[in-house]
C-alpha cells in the first residue's frame, strides 16, 4: 500500500514536472529526456576493462540523474549525497562493459571501523528483460539482477525478488574494475552479454534493455535502501 | 511471539565480578574469527560507563510502538581494542621484565572497574551482568530489513542468520543495549545466540552453568515451578532493565539491597539514608524497584529471626536443580 501511494506520488510528480518542462519550454538533453544509454559497438577483443582506456573517450556520455530511493523499511532513513552519475558503454563482440563516474569526495574503500561503510555502484536488469517488472527490486513474480560494485573491489551478482530479498547467485562472468578520478569513482562492470539465465540477465539477441542505477555513499553510512537510484527504468540500446 | 522463551533472573546481591560467565563465553564462543574484540556477555560496575562505553546514551528501542532508527553503531573504540600479552615472551623465554598489552589500551569492558560513585567512605558500586536479552518485542528484529533476525519458535532465543545478514547494521543501531556486534572479519553482524547448541542438548547456556556466584536463574518463563516464575511473577522481586525502552526483555535482575552500611555524616554517625540512592537503581529498573526491595528485605529479615522464607531459599539456589531445572 505504502508502495502504491509512493508510485502515485511519483506520477504526480512526474506529470507537474512534464507540465513545467512544457511551460518553459526547457531543452534538456535528447539522452536524459528518451532515458537512454547507447552501447558503443566496437569490434570483439577491444579493451574496454579499465576505466582509464583509450575507447571510453569515444562512447557516448549519459548524464542520470538520482533520487532517494523508496524507502522500504522503517529503519531507512537519510538523504543520500549522490544526485547524479555519468554512464557510458561499450559492446565489444559478446562483452558489455558499462562505465559509471560520480563523484564522491572521500573514497571509503575498506570496513575500517564497525560503524564505517563501503562506497557502492550498482546496476539493475528485470530479469525478463520487460518495464514490466519494478524497478523498486522487482517482485515475486519478476525477478531482477543486480551486478553490485564495492569500494573494496568486490562485485557481487544478485537476485531480488522484492525488498530485503537480495541474494548472491554465484558467477563467474560478472568482473569490475575502478580508479579514483579526482574527487569520484570511475567503476567498469563487464559481463559477456550471454549467461546462463539462472547466473543473470540474458543479454544477446536484444536491441535494449530495462536498466536501473543506484549509487551510496559509505562516508554517510549510506547502505542497502539507503541509496541514490533512478526512479524509473532506463534503456540500455545496443 | 514465540511458542515459549527462555529467561533469565540474575540476582545482583550475589554477584562478585568474578567476570567467570564473561570469559565462559568467551571461550565458546568469541575468541576468534573476527569476534575477539565482542563480549556477548559482560559485566560492568555500576554506576559507570558500561560496555559499550555510554551504551545507555546511544539510542534504539521503541518510541510509541515504533523502532527508532536515531540509535548509534558504536565504534570500535567504544567497545575497546583487542590487545595481547607478551607473557611467554616474559615468563616462559625470559624476555623482558615486564608483561604488557601490545597496544596501549584506550578501553574495554569494565573499564572503570569499581570506580561507581561517591567519595570514601561514602561511595559504592555493584556489578551488572550483561548479555543479549533474548527479548519479546526484538528492536534488532524490527529493524531488520532483511528478516536475517528471527525468535526462535520454540525458546524465544533472538538470533541473526548468517546466511541472510548482509552487514548493514540497523539492528546494532537499533538495540538500546549495544548487545548486538558487527563483525569486521564476516562484514554480518552478530550477538549472544543464547546458547542454544547447549540448550538443544538440555545443557545451560555456559554463562548460567559457569557461574561461582550462582547469580543466574534459569529458564522457561511460564515454567510456574521454575524459579524465574517464581521471582518475576510470584515474587516481583526481579525486574526487567530499562523496561522504558519497549523491547520486553527476558533477563530480569534482583535489585541491589542495601546491605552495606548507610553513608556516614561528618561526624562519624550513620546517615538515616541508604548509600546506594534509590534513584541510581530505579533509573535502572524502574518504579516497581522500591516495592522488591522491600519484598527482600522482610523476606531476609525472616532469616534473621530464624523464620522460614520461602523467596531466600530459592535466592539461595542451593542445586544447579533448583537453579535452572538440570
Amino acid at each position: 500500500m505504502k508502495l502504491a501511494r509512493y508510485a502515485k506520488k511519483l506520477s504526480l510528480l512526474m506529470l507537474c514536472s512534464a507540465a513545467a518542462l512544457n511551460a518553459t519550454a526547457w531543452a534538456a538533453p535528447a539522452e536524459t529526456g528518451a532515458r537512454t544509454l547507447s552501447a558503443l559497438a566496437v569490434k570483439a577483443g577491444v579493451d574496454a576493462r579499465s576505466p582509464g582506456a583509450a575507447v571510453w573517450k569515444q562512447a557516448p556520455v549519459t548524464q542520470v540523474d538520482l533520487q532517494p530511493a523508496f524507502p522500504g523499511h522503517p529503519s531507512i532513513v537519510g538523504t543520500p549525497a549522490t544526485h547524479r552519475l555519468t554512464a557510458q558503454a561499450v559492446q565489444a563482440g559478446d562483452m558489455l562493459y558499462v562505465r559509471l563516474r560520480w563523484n564522491d569526495k572521500t573514497a571509503n574503500t575498506e570496513m575500517a571501523d564497525t560503524d564505517r561503510f563501503l562506497d557502492q555502484v550498482a546496476m539493475q536488469f528485470p530479469l525478463s528483460g520487460e518495464v514490466t517488472t519494478t524497478p523498486f527490486m522487482g517482485d515475486g513474480n519478476n525477478p531482477v539482477n543486480i551486478w553490485h560494485w564495492f569500494a573494496d573491489g568486490r562485485t557481487e551478482n544478485l537476485f531480488a525478488q522484492g525488498f530485503g530479498t537480495a541474494t548472491p547467485v554465484a558467477t563467474k562472468e560478472l568482473t569490475s574494475s575502478h580508479a579514483r578520478n579526482g574527487d569520484g569513482w570511475d567503476v567498469v562492470l563487464a559481463r559477456p552479454l550471454a549467461v546462463k539465465s539462472d547466473e543473470g540477465v540474458v543479454l544477446n539477441g536484444r536491441k535494449s534493455v530495462p536498466v536501473a542505477f543506484a549509487a551510496w555513499d559509505g562516508d554517510g553510512q549510506e547502505r542497502d535502501g539507503f541509496k541514490a537510484v533512478t526512479l524509473e527504468w532506463w534503456q540500455l540500446q545496443f | 511471539m514465540s511458542q515459549r522463551q527462555l529467561a533469565y533472573v540474575f540476582d545482583l546481591n550475589k554477584c562478585i565480578g568474578c567476570h567467570t560467565c564473561t570469559m565462559a563465553c568467551k571461550q565458546l564462543w568469541t575468541n576468534r574469527k573476527g569476534r575477539e574484540y565482542m563480549y556477548w556477555n559482560n559485566v560492568e560496575t555500576r554506576p559507570g560507563m558500561g560496555y559499550p562505553k555510554n551504551w545507555e546514551q546511544k539510542g534504539g528501542g521503541f518510541k510509541d510502538g515504533v523502532v527508532r532508527t536515531d540509535g548509534k553503531i558504536p565504534p570500535m573504540a567504544d567497545y575497546g581494542g583487542v590487545w595481547e600479552y607478551n607473557t611467554a615472551e616474559v615468563l616462559m623465554k625470559g624476555k623482558g621484565d615486564q608483561v604488557v598489552p601490545h597496544e596501549k589500551p584506550t578501553y574495554g569492558p569494565n573499564w572503570d572497574e569499581d570506580e561507581g560513585q561517591g567519595q570514601f567512605p561514602n561511595n559504592h558500586y555493584f556489578y551488572m551482568p550483561r548479555i543479549c536479552n533474548h527479548c519479546s518485542n526484538p528492536a534488532c528484529l524490527a529493524a531488520c530489513p532483511r528478516k536475517a533476525i528471527y525468535k526462535r519458535e520454540e525458546d524465544g532465543l533472538v538470533v541473526v542468520d548468517q546466511e541472510r545478514c548482509r552487514g548493514y547494521r540497523y539492528c546494532v543501531k537499533a538495540c538500546p543495549y549495544g548487545k548486538v556486534y558487527f563483525n569486521l572479519q564476516t562484514g554480518k553482524s552478530e550477538k549472544c545466540i543464547g546458547c542454544y547448541p547447549r540448550v538443544e542438548k538440555g545443557e545451560a547456556p555456559a554463562c548460567v552453568k559457569q557461574c561461582t556466584g550462582r547469580i543466574r536463574f534459569w529458564g522457561y518463563r511460564d515454567d510456574k515451578d521454575g524459579p524465574v516464575y517464581k521471582l518475576v511473577d510470584q515474587w516481583k522481586v526481579a525486574l526487567p532493565l530499562h523496561a522504558e525502552y519497549g523491547t520486553e526483555p527476558n533477563v530480569f535482575y534482583v535489585p541491589p539491597m542495601n546491605v552495606t552500611p548507610p553513608p556516614f555524616e561528618e561526624d562519624g554517625r550513620l546517615k538515616d539514608e541508604p548509600r546506594i540512592p534509590l534513584a541510581d537503581i530505579e533509573a535502572l529498573f524502574g518504579p516497581r524497584t522500591k516495592e522488591a526491595l522491600a519484598t527482600l528485605g522482610r523476606e531476609m529479615q525472616k532469616r534473621r529471626e530464624a523464620k522460614p522464607s520461602e523467596l531466600t531459599d530459592i535466592l539461595i539456589g542451593y542445586t544447579n536443580k533448583d537453579r535452572y531445572g538440570i
